[in-house]
This record gives C-alpha cells, structure tokens and sequence, in this order.
C-alpha cells in the first residue's frame, strides 16, 4: 500500500486523492482537522503551511491545510462554519504563527489556543484581508 | 534575578526591524518571544488589485534579495493556470537566476555573519565577492536587485553568451576554496563564536517545521530542488550538504558547500543550455477557473504560492505567500534560550532572517 492509501485508509476517508498541478488533494466532508494532524505526525509528513480563501458572496472561507511528506504537497481543504475552526497548535508547533496570521487577516477563530499578536498591534482591528462587501 | 532585554526592533544587528524579548539571568538566555509585523505591507490583499503583469512586479517586491525567487514561483503558479509550458531554455535560464541569486543571498550572509563574529576582512572579502556575483545578475538582466527575468511562460530576457559567464564562476569557486571556507572551517575566531551555539535539535527542527539551510544544519535533508524538481534541476547533478549539529557552525558550513553546489550547478546550466525560444510567444494570457500551488527552493529555504483566479478575471482573487522565514523564525527561541546574551545576534542571523518576506 502506498503512503499516501495508508493516510487515506487511517484517515477512514472514502474520497479519493486527487492529483492536480503538483498537488495530491484529499477532500471529504467528515474529514476532522485534529484527526489529520494526529495522522500527518504519525506519518512524519512536515506541515507547510494553511491558505486561506474568501469564498464570494457570503460562501465564507476555505482553508487549505498542506504537508510534505517526502517531497510530495499534500492539500486538505476545509470549508468552515461560521469562521470557526478546531485549533491545531497543541498537535503542531509549526502552525502556530499561521493561525495566528489567518486569525488577524480573516477574523477565523482557531478554537482552543490564545492569541497574541502577530502581524498587527494590540487593539487593532481583525480582518485585514478580507475584501470590502465582507466588513 | 531575572530581567528583561530588548533586541529591537532597531538594533546594528539586525537588516530590518523585528523584536526579541530575551528574560535573562546573569548572562544566560532563559527565555524569548519574538515579535514581528513591523513591515507588514499587506501585499497579499495588494496583489488582488493587480492584473497578471503588475501582480508579478508587485511580487518581486517581496524580498530584496531573493526577489527571482518570488517571481519564478508565482510564474509557475501562474503557468499552471494558463496551461503555458516555458520552453527549455528559458528553464535552464531560470535555474541559473536561481542559483545566481543564491549565490548572492549565501555569500551576503556569510559577510553579515562574520562582521557579527567581529570578523571585518571577511565583511569584506565576502562583500567584493557578493559584488561579482551582482555585476553578473546586471550583466543578465540589467538590474542589480528586482531582476525582472520572469513572465508567465518562460523569462524576458536571453543569456547571449552562456560560457562567457563561466570565467566568474571559476573566480568565485577559487575564492571561497581559497580564503572564505578555510578561514569559516579553522580560525580560532570563527570556531569561538560559531561551535555549540544557538543549537536547534534535529527533533526540533522538525517539529518546528523548518526549511533550507536552518534544516539541513540539524540534519533534515530536505531540498525542492532534489525532491520535488523545477524548472530544469531534474538535468542538473549536485549534493545536498547536510549537517548534524544543528549549531550556528553548522548553519555557516551548510551555505558555505551550498555554495560550493551552486557553481558545480551553475557550470552545467551554462554549458548544457540548449537553443530555442526564451518564451511562449505574446499571444493573449488566458486563465482557467481554479487554484494553483508551487514551490521552490529559496536561499533561505522552501517558498510557496498559492494563487487563484476565476476565468476572465483581470486580477487574481487571492495569492498568498508563504516564506521560509516565516516557517524559520520561530526558532530562534528555541536557539537563544541558554545561550549566553552575547551571542545572541549571531544566533539570530544564522538563520539568515528576512524580515519583509515574513511580513509582506
């Protein structure tokens, strides 16, 4: 079985991956962002980075979570509810100041972690990034 | 008793601000937390305002140093959209910008690293010796800093005479076999500053996430270039220098053989580079719907884009950047805390930080 069936098998995830540009993307509804840490630790995948998107109108945002593993981009895309995501700090040292990033830039709360600033100063205003209809 | 001290945001030892906070005791480190965003410009939400031209000149404002690296990797970003394939000489031209540029970024560290040491003929003698390197990158493309070289589909400027570059090549392969390497690897001087200090356990360095030359110095083996291959580093033959020690020595001797790599590269690009076009031609740039990612292996390490664009658009509707730095800094306070408080601008530039790539 290859790396990327065990991930998908020990992820309990039916969906397939998805090769696009050079990226393997795996996307499912019930897939937990928490339970996919745990998995990418337990796999030695390296996290690289999560993007965030503001979806048109009033879609909200999607956030793209990648790790490497082994020279291979992996991507999981989430689409949040209500600007709420389960915090995954305490599984991954390394994601630590691009919550923070995304918290200021997109106003999405990473449930269960504390802020400080990062990019922007005590008091300001959260939500940079977001384009004006949003506000 | 503990008490506090600030390193920055202004300070001789640091290019552009950013902030340390160190709680020391007597003249132990025994704590940091490091603070940055003073120069958040806010180019990503910039770059949404910018048709597929502009948006590449906006990126190569980025980093001063690395400012090929951002356009090459947007570029492929972007040439993943438009279903463009760069032609292969414009390929290998990219690959010598790229190692050019790190050739640039490497021996500018070394400079800042040894006037930091206290080492000022090394300042120096790496200072004439980043000066060949940057009258090369003018002689490419006419510029010493934002180059300009890359455009969706391949480069905007021709290298007429490959070979005759090669003769720089040799100098500076000559000069840092001859005096920058020794002098790094054996002065009592170097040794003293460098050994044992500002370490960051391979355990750590995963954990942290870290990429480039920090990475390699603790022993991750991680390069873009040999594991996921761009442009045309698939055709090139080198070494990945990797270090254990994780200390700032290992962090200097990792740049210095990478140094050493990038000529033995810069050798094979330069004779091998085949004839042909440089780009796909000026027909009209047609994006498709969707997201695209790439990444490259900067000076400092891993960069990454993600660019997206919805069909028709004249502008994208998101490109976000992702640094090496911003994936490197955080472990400085890691390699500060024990250190002495002397050593601790050292500590933080053997990372080689760029702090307006981290804030864009």
């Amino acid at each position: 079985m290859t790396p990327l069936e065990s991930i998908r098998k020990e992820l309990r995830v039916n969906d397939p991956w998805i090769e696009k540009g050079n990226v393997h993307w795996l996307e499912s509804e019930g897939l937990k962002v928490r339970n996919l840490a745990r998995t990418m630790n337990s796999f030695n995948a390296r996290f690289v980075t999560i993007t965030a998107y503001q979806l048109p109108a009033e879609q909200g945002i999607r956030l793209e979570y990648h790790w490497d593993l082994d020279g291979q981009l992996l991507g999981f895309p989430f689409l949040l509810e209500g600007l709420e995501i389960e915090s995954i700090y305490d599984l991954c040292e390394a994601v630590d100041w691009i919550e923070r990033e995304i918290h200021e830039g997109f106003a999405v709360n990473f449930v269960g972690r504390d802020y400080e600033p990062l990019l922007l100063r005590e008091g300001d205003k959260l939500g940079v990034n977001l384009r004006q209809e949003a506000k | 008793m503990s008490y506090k001290i600030p390193m920055g945001p202004y300070h001789p030892a640091l290019e552009e601000p950013y902030k340390l906070d160190m709680t020391c005791e007597g003249e132990t480190v025994c704590d940091a937390s490091l603070h940055i965003g003073f120069n958040f410009r806010g180019i990503e939400h910039l770059a949404e305002t910018r048709n597929y031209i502009q948006v590449i000149a906006l990126m190569e404002r980025v980093c001063g140093i690395c400012s090929n690296i951002h356009t090459l990797t947007l570029c492929q970003a972007m040439e993943q959209l438009t279903g463009l394939n760069p032609p292969p000489r414009a390929l290998y031209i990219r690959v010598v910008m790229a190692e050019l540029e790190r050739l640039h970024s490497h021996v500018l560290w070394a400079g800042i690293a040894a006037k930091l040491m206290g080492f000022k003929t090394m300042f120096m003698t790496c200072f004439e010796l980043r000066e060949k390197v940057m009258d090369v990158l003018q002689a490419i493309s006419g510029n010493r800093v934002n180059y300009s070289m890359n455009r969706i589909g391949g480069v905007n400027r021709d290298i007429e005479d490959p070979l005759a570059l090669l003769a720089m090549i040799e100098q500076l392969e000559s000069e840092m076999v001859r005096t920058v390497i020794p002098i790094f690897t054996t002065s009592t001087t170097a040794q003293s500053r460098c050994a044992g200090i500002g370490v960051l356990s391979h355990q750590k360095a995963v954990s942290c996430g870290v990429v480039g030359p920090t990475a390699r110095a603790s022993g991750v083996a991680q390069d873009l270039r040999r594991a996921a291959p761009y442009a045309a580093y698939a055709e090139m033959e080198f070494q990945t220098p990797v270090e254990k020690h994780g200390d700032v020595r290992a962090r200097l001797l990792v740049r210095a053989l990478e140094i050493m790599e990038s000529c033995k590269i810069l050798r094979q690009a330069l004779t091998k580079m085949p004839a042909g076009e440089i780009h796909t031609g000026e027909k009209k740039i047609v994006f498709s719907t969707g997201t695209a990612t790439s990444r490259v292996e900067a000076p400092r390490g891993e960069v990454m884009y993600s660019v997206s664009w919805v069909k028709d658009a004249r502008n994208p509707s998101r490109v976000h950047v992702r640094t090496p730095t911003f994936v490197n800094m955080p472990a400085i306070r890691h390699m500060v805390i024990g250190a002495r408080l002397a050593d601790t601008p050292l500590i933080q530039a053997s990372i080689d930080p760029c702090y307006s790539c981290t804030d864009r």
